[in-house]
């Protein structure tokens, strides 16, 4: 092995990225203690794309979404839940826990020291002030969040749906399926168009329009007010129109939960900046997932990537990069093609690479119905590709960008 | 190695086939097809075990 069972490995996150981290350094056979802060949550670690697939149309459970832990560790675990690391201490490596509800004061806690710390706390639903805390308002990110719009559901009520990205546009889609009158709001002309340019943006607005969605882009909400606890909810838009709804989703993104690690001596202007093998700054502290902000050597360019596939495949890594560094070995770089996908209406949008910063678009037809396949160039390079009901194709360009990139940037992936 | 699938979970989401597409495979009627045999490769089974993990369904289930 690995490490010596006196060592302690603090790991900072309940979600895929953390409980990843834990059953990897237990798959290598680490046998010191290992303190998992598993959030603010207070649940075990589940699906986080189930949310606005499957569990809001209630198709499945709570119970099924779990992700399946080991029966036993090898390694000694501590799990503390409704607690957050709350600071690191820059002169030293430990880290202070508090009890979620006192996240930012500083009374209390207990500092942690670690041999090595995981940063796995991914991010937070982005709220405008004053869009919180409104009966009927509700963003998507938690299980909590999930079941608190599940109970909304029961009377159809009309629903509006603020902001059109992957999540708002899928939970247009499954509100819609659950037989909720669905009004779709963006700041932009077209669904999910920052993603997937205006091809597919086009080929999905129509799809909302057919299901029977009405969109209004674009549009800015500038009022939100609920005239009681059972709502209904007023919006007031840029253009001094108003409606009402008895729901409300904001899919307005999301913000990384790192600035607990303000005064740390890390960088955070973007997440947390590691270097190609996951390590920051601190070498013995490291990240995965959403927050970890890495150069990929596949695209030659630093990356936050904030999606299912890159949380877990980065998590193995950052445990790999830990464990050389114990054996005096330098680590290899993450190079990995980023990967996600949306359901709605029954349609598998998916997509691979890295498409900030294209300068060109190549639209042709993929898969069995022919729906638009893109790819995204930048220097006459392929740099990412999407689809819809189209995953040979898709995966095809994604072993073609690994290859060409790791090629290129001359890395061993 | 044995890998199965549970169909009523599988929704073809493809993280599997995109950890590891010489053992995942799905059509684009989004229906997972399994290789019959397994490779022998080393880092295909660690590819497979990623793969199992990664499941966003829980659909698969691996028995080494």
């Amino acid at each position: 092995m690995v490490g010596n069972t006196s060592q302690t490995i603090v790991v900072a996150g309940g979600s895929l990225a953390g409980h990843t981290v834990v059953a990897e350094l237990d798959r290598h056979g680490f046998t010191g203690d290992v303190v998992w802060v598993r959030g603010p949550e207070g649940t075990a670690p589940y699906s986080r794309p189930a949310l606005s697939k499957e569990l809001i149309r209630g198709r499945v459970t709570d119970e099924a979404i779990r992700l399946p832990a080991p029966r036993e560790y090898g390694l000694r675990l501590r799990i503390m839940d409704l607690a957050v690391c709350a600071r690191l201490d820059p002169d030293a490596d430990r880290v202070l826990v508090t009890p979620a509800a006192e996240a930012g004061r500083e009374t209390g806690g207990e500092w942690i020291p670690f041999d090595a710390l995981f940063v796995c706390t991914g991010m937070r639903a982005r709220l405008p002030k004053g869009f919180a805390g409104l009966p009927g308002v509700h963003c998507l990110r938690t299980l909590a969040d999930a079941g608190r719009i599940r109970e909304r559901l029961a009377g159809r009520p009309r629903a509006v749906v603020v902001g059109a990205g992957l999540v708002g546009s899928e939970m247009a889609a499954s509100l819609r399926s659950c037989g909720l009158p669905v009004e779709l709001v963006d700041q932009g002309r077209l669904p999910m168009e920052p993603v997937f340019g205006a091809e597919l943006g086009r080929f999905s607005l129509e799809r909302h329009h057919a299901h029977g969605v009405t969109t209004r882009m674009p549009a800015t909400v500038t009022g939100l007010s609920a005239a009681g606890p059972e709502g209904p909810v007023s919006l007031t838009f840029d253009d001094g129109q108003e409606t009402t709804a008895g729901l409300v989703i904001l899919g307005l993104g999301a913000v990384t939960a790192c600035d607990w690690l303000d005064g740390g001596g890390l960088d955070l202007s973007d997440g947390l900046a590691c270097d190609a093998a996951l390590r920051t700054a601190r070498p013995n502290v490291l990240a995965a997932g959403d927050v970890a902000n890495w150069r990929n050597p596949v695209f030659g360019e630093r990356m936050r990537v904030e999606h299912w596939s890159n949380a877990s495949a980065q998590a193995r890594h950052a445990v790999g990069s830990w464990l050389a560094g114990q054996e005096g070995r330098e680590p290899p770089a993450f190079a990995d093609v980023p990967y996600f996908w949306s359901d709605q209406y029954g349609l598998k949008y998916q997509m691979v690479g890295h498409a900030r910063g294209h300068d060109e678009v190549r639209v042709e037809e993929a898969g069995g119905e022919g729906y638009p396949f893109v790819t995204y160039l930048k220097d006459g390079r392929i740099v990412a590709a999407a689809g819809v009901n189209a995953p040979r194709a898709v995966m095809r360009m994604k072993a073609r960008i690994q290859s060409e990139g790791t090629t290129t940037q001359g890395v061993h992936a | 190695m044995k890998l199965t699938v549970d169909r009523t979970l599988c929704d073809g989401n493809g993280v599997c086939m995109g950890i590891a597409p010489d053992v995942f495979d799905v059509d684009d009627d989004l229906v997972l097809h399994i290789a019959d045999e397994i490779p022998g490769d080393p880092v295909v089974h660690a590819q497979i075990r990623q793969a199992v993990t990664s499941c966003p369904v829980l659909a698969l289930t691996l028995e080494e």
